[in-house]
């Protein structure tokens, strides 16, 4: 797997690089601003770039921008990335540009060893990795009103189980994060589905737009 | 737009207006000809032959003629006003005798009357005065070419003449403030002359409408007293009477140019005029009695100068009258102006806000920008050593597989910096959002009606960026009543409207709620103060049944 990493804070740079070597997962070029991303997606073919929102020359939202814009340039390149903040713009703006993997999550996750090094392998592989915080904000919103339909009719275990589902996770690793089987997890997936009135699919990454979609329609 | 292409157009636009008015007074000067024929013929008919039974017939002939007349000048004047001029009268009836005397009793028939006298000699006057300007200046256009064609080889002006073609050809230099001046008269004589004909033969400006039916009440017209034309007419008649007199001493041979006089004699009403007129225009500020008084005062220092001048020199009396002018003048300015040597306590204080004002804008201005500041140096600073902590610590974590004591608080310490970089995430949060910094009102409000629960619509403008702090209090007024749609409006649909009116930004949210709001609650309270300390104003409207508005006009600089 061939991964690059855009951040301007050096410390935080050279920790992840150290991070991912551990794991045995090859950091092939690093940049310090959004025009240096362009550069180097377009010159070593990464399948993952990892990259921070904000960045300079402007120091806004560069980072998202030069994202899709690789995106576009590149199609199947897998964007993961990190920001401090939860901001649904950005996330669906990535979401909704080109093709391939997409990732958002907050910077401290890369604390969690494992978990981020999950979620740049889901992206690398076309997957979807949204960070908790982002649909627990949209779950928030649309679930303030939500009645005996749609979020509403759900049990507990099943907005976990769609949560989960909404962060991009496999059956499988769904099923080891709540202890449970992916006999019972598949169960839960076809209730949601039904509630929900969702189209099923296997394929994951579908699976997550519908989820995500029928999050912002208003459940 | 260059300025030269400003300065080609305005030329374009006088030169335009000039012919015009030369085509209209050309008219007007035919019109009054045919006035004076057919008033005279028709007065002079009917009284002579009113005794006689054809007296009759000629007097309603003469009405049709006088309304004939006037139809066609109000239609010289409709051209060169752009708007219609109507003659309106009233219905005739049947039969030889009643039109008659609706005629005799319409009284627009009078000022047809009134208005067929006074044109037959002022519309002729003002025609000849124009036509004669537009004459002159192309005789001086063509001067070389036929200046010696003339008896004796010259062309006299009076004052100047010339008999070289050197002295033609600076007939042609002369010809353009001649041209100027030209321009000038044409259009007072045009204003003069089409004021009388709306004045008087245009039934919307009496107030006569055409409902009116009943005969004998006829409806008050509406006497009023334009100061423009009146000063146009003075000016017109001024400039008729100073011209004329140049005439008349070109006519009875040359010789002491008595019209000097003259000119200074009607000069000097025409002045008072100007000054009068200037006073009435003046815009009422402290200081305008002064300034008419000083204007004033000009006019008759100068007005002596030019005596002096024109009655040969000599000791310069008009000296004594300035001495004696300024005197009242400067008594006059010091009374008024005292207050700015000696400053009132009213004043002190008007100046006091003044400088508050701007002080506490500028206050609110550095605090913006110093939270804006304060929460990059968190990003940049604090919360990514914090970030970097927590990837140490979950580093460290990996390899303690071995020990899980260990690793158990490896990991507590791990969440315990990931709730300190939440605690950080949301400080962030409250001083901007990040789509507000980094994209602007309008995306982050648009931001804001994605993510309500409800349908919500967003109209926000879109060029340039307020001042942080009004962008951000705009920002918090649109939050702050979404989530109070959200939570008491039962999930009806929401309207957002940001427009710039002038120097204000005013943000109206709106929503189709049962209503009922309480500009009291904690968080409209807390909007009223965010907002009343950029000094904006918040109001909140929200009768029971609905709907519900929440309007804030918050000042924005520029």
């Amino acid at each position: 797997m061939r991964v690059v990493i855009v951040e301007d804070n050096a410390l935080l740079r050279e920790g992840i690089v150290a991070l991912l070597r551990e794991r045995d997962i090859d950091v092939v070029a690093q940049a310090e601003d959004a025009p240096g991303l362009l550069r180097i997606v377009a010159g070593h073919k990464p399948d993952v770039a990892i990259v921070d929102v904000r960045l300079p020359p402007t120091f806004t939202d560069d980072g998202v921008r030069a994202a899709i814009e690789a995106r576009e340039r590149h199609p199947g390149l897998g964007v993961l990335i990190l920001s401090q903040y939860v901001e649904p713009v950005y996330t669906q703006e990535l979401l909704a540009s080109g093709t391939g993997g997409v990732g958002y999550l907050l910077k401290e996750r890369v604390g969690e060893v494992r978990a981020f090094v999950e979620a740049i392998e889901r992206v690398a592989s076309g997957g979807t990795a949204l960070d908790r915080e982002v649909v627990a904000e949209l779950m928030r919103t649309r679930g303030a009103e939500a009645g005996d339909e749609g979020l509403g009719s759900l049990t507990p275990r099943e907005r976990e189980v769609l949560a989960l589902m909404a962060e991009g996770r496999t059956n499988a690793a769904i099923a080891r994060e709540l202890v449970v089987t992916s006999g019972a997890v598949e169960k839960h997936v076809s209730s949601i589905f039904g509630k929900l009135d969702l189209p099923a699919s296997n394929d994951d990454h579908r699976r997550v737009l519908a989820v995500l979609a029928s999050l912002r329609a208003g459940g | 737009m260059t300025p030269k292409t400003t300065w080609t157009r305005s030329l374009r636009t006088t030169l335009a207006q000039a012919a015009r008015d030369t085509a209209y007074l050309t008219v007007g000067t035919l019109t009054s000809a045919l006035a004076l024929a057919v008033w005279i013929t028709g007065v002079t008919l009917t009284l002579s032959l009113v005794v006689f039974v054809v007296g009759l017939p000629i007097m309603i002939a003469s009405a049709v003629a006088f309304r004939w007349t006037a139809e066609l000048d109000r239609r010289n004047a409709a051209w060169l006003l752009g708007r219609p001029v109507h003659g309106v009268y009233r219905g005739g009836g049947h039969g030889l005798r009643a039109r008659l005397r609706a005629t005799l009793r319409d009284p627009q028939s009078a000022r047809d009357l009134v208005w067929l006298v006074l044109h037959s000699m002022l519309g002729f006057t003002l025609g000849c005065i124009g036509v004669g300007m537009v004459v002159l200046v192309a005789g001086l256009v063509t001067l070389p070419a036929w200046y010696w064609s003339l008896p004796n080889g010259r062309v006299d002006f009076g004052l100047w003449h010339a008999d070289s073609t050197a002295k033609a050809f600076l007939g042609v230099l002369l010809a353009l403030p001649t041209a100027f001046v030209t321009v000038g008269v044409l259009r007072v004589c045009a204003r003069a002359e089409s004021w009388l004909a709306v004045r008087l033969l245009d039934g919307d400006d009496a107030g006569v409408s055409p409902s009116a039916d009943s005969p004998t009440d006829a409806p008050p017209r509406r006497r009023r007293f334009d100061p423009e034309i009146a000063f146009s007419l003075h000016g017109a008649v001024t400039a008729f009477v100073a011209v004329l007199m140049a005439v008349i001493w070109v006519g009875v041979g040359l010789g002491y140019f008595w019209p000097a006089w003259v000119w200074l004699g009607i000069a000097a009403p025409l002045g008072i005029h100007v000054v009068i007129r200037r006073a009435a225009r003046a815009p009422a500020v402290r200081g305008r009695a002064v300034r008419v008084h000083a204007e004033a005062s000009a006019l008759i220092v100068g007005y002596l100068t030019l005596v002096w001048a024109m009655s040969g020199g000599g000791t310069f009396w008009p000296f004594w009258a300035a001495l004696g002018l300024s005197v009242p003048l400067g008594l006059h300015a010091l009374v008024v102006y005292r207050d700015r040597l000696n400053p009132t306590r009213e004043q002190e204080l008007t100046e006091r806000v003044d400088v508050l004002t701007r002080t506490r804008q500028g206050a609110l201005d550095v605090q913006a920008a110093e939270l804006r500041r304060i929460e990059r140096d968190l990003h940049d600073g604090a919360q990514a050593r914090l970030v970097s902590l927590s990837m140490l610590v979950g580093r460290a974590e990996e390899q303690l597989a071995d020990r899980p004591e260990v690793a158990a608080l490896v990991r507590r310490a791990r969440e315990e910096a990931g709730a300190a970089i939440g605690e950080l995430r949301d400080l962030a949060r409250g001083i901007a959002p990040p789509v507000l910094t980094d994209r602007g009102l309008s995306a982050a409000v648009q931001a804001l009606g994605v993510r309500a629960p409800m349908a919500v619509t967003v109209d926000v403008f879109d060029e340039g960026r307020p001042p942080p702090v009004v962008e951000t209090a705009a920002y918090f007024v649109v939050a702050e009543a979404l989530t109070n749609v959200a939570k008491h409006a039962g999930g009806a649909a929401a309207r957002v409207v940001v427009t710039r009116e002038a120097s204000r930004l005013v943000v109206e949210v709106s929503d189709d709620g049962p209503g009922g709001a309480d500009p009291a609650g904690s968080g409209l309270r807390g909007l009223v103060s965010r907002v009343e300390a950029i000094d904006g104003t918040l109001r909140v409207t929200s009768p029971a049944g609905g709907p519900t508005t929440i309007r804030a006009e918050l000042p924005c600089g520029s």
